[in-house]
């Protein structure tokens, strides 16, 4: 009698433990997309403001000197790229994660120090402050770290010690397939196109996060029906 | 560890890029060029870029092409291409299933971001609605 109801306890708590992980399986999904749609929105808004630039640039200096017939067709490496690394989800699991790496090649294929943002996406916390709480802390995949274009790219310099003036002329180089005087709307269209790029790769962490978190669900699903 | 999915790491990968651009020529290359700006334009030593711009003249073909060619080289992690452009090649879209590179459905000027099209976000409704299906059956 003792026996029986101790393995019926044992049976009522391994289907809790199975409810609360298919619960938490559940809201880490949901939590991802809710996140996904949100970027989404913010993407939406950056590249507005983006091809709002770019028209002002276009309409001050001429669509003659911003046309795709200037796209640069030369040989060369892109000034920013991603780097990926393996993360972690369970023993059984892993999935890519991406960090950009701003402004960090030239021309010649010597990586310079530039600017290196990992955004790795959380549970969200629920707060009021919503929007903030989405992207909790990142990981760090190397000793280059930044948080947001304007206000950290002072602290990465004085980090590690990297000089803005190599960003600047990585900036300037890209600009420089306009001419060599450009519309400050050509340099604020770079600056949103950036933020584009950032909001992306974070993107991208959910994008994987969202799709692991969904095989999971849908495995389950599979299970409790089958 | 047996049954890990091997996910392989990159320290320096490309952003590829398909935009569409149709209107007047005033109007064209915007969403393209302004990554240009941002510095993901690469070309390489066959004078291949990692973007492909869509206009009026590009063939379903042609974007499908450029597809499979940006979803199988190595040295791209991220794929961006519109909304719009992804509605073409649709079936190619949904039935891409590999971690990297990821594939983004990104807005267009012209054509704003639409979730029922996404493709993810697709699988997900439909994976719910037949689930709902069932349970109700249940």
């Amino acid at each position: 009698m003792m026996e029986d109801q101790e393995e019926k306890g044992n049976a009522e708590n391994g289907i809790g433990r199975q409810k609360q992980v298919k619960d938490e399986y559940l809201l880490q999904f949901l939590d991802s997309l809710d996140g996904y749609l949100t970027l989404l929105d913010s993407l939406s808004s950056t590249l507005s403001q983006g091809w709002l630039e770019l028209a002002s640039a276009r309409h001050a200096m001429g669509a003659s000197r911003i046309n795709g017939a200037l796209l640069d067709l030369k040989v060369h490496a892109a000034a920013t790229s991603l780097k990926v690394s393996e993360q972690d989800v369970d023993s059984m699991e892993s999935q890519p994660c991406f960090t950009l790496c701003k402004w960090a090649s030239s021309d010649n294929g010597e990586r310079s120090s530039g600017e290196e943002k990992s955004l790795s996406p959380q549970l969200r916390h629920r707060n009021n402050s919503q929007l903030s709480g989405i992207i909790s802390s990142p990981v760090s995949f190397s000793h280059f770290f930044n948080f947001f274009l304007s206000c950290e790219e002072e602290k990465v310099s004085t980090r590690t010690g990297t000089p803005l003036i190599l960003v600047d002329q990585q900036r300037q180089k890209s600009l420089s397939v306009f001419g060599v005087l450009v519309s400050p709307k050509l340099r604020s269209a770079q600056l949103s196109f950036e933020r584009a790029l950032e909001t992306l790769v974070e993107i991208a962490n959910l994008h994987t996060t969202m799709l692991s978190m969904f095989e999971q669900v849908h495995k389950e699903l599979e299970n409790t029906n089958g | 560890m047996a049954g890990r999915a091997q996910i392989p790491t990159k320290s320096s990968a490309l952003i590829a890029m398909i935009a569409d651009e149709f209107g007047v020529v005033l109007l064209c290359w915007d969403t393209v060029t302004g990554f240009l700006l941002a510095g993901v334009g690469n070309v390489d030593l066959r004078r291949k870029t990692n973007y492909l711009i869509v206009d009026s003249k590009t063939t379903v073909k042609a974007i499908e092409d450029a597809f499979k060619e940006f979803t199988t080289k190595e040295d791209i992690a991220i794929v961006l291409i519109s909304q719009y452009v992804a509605n073409m090649i649709r079936f190619l879209v949904d039935s891409y299933n590999k971690p990297i590179p990821a594939i983004l459905e990104i807005p267009s000027k012209d054509h704003p971001y639409d979730p029922a099209h996404d493709s993810v976000l697709s699988r997900v409704k439909n994976l719910f609605s037949a689930e709902s299906v069932a349970s109700g059956r249940r």
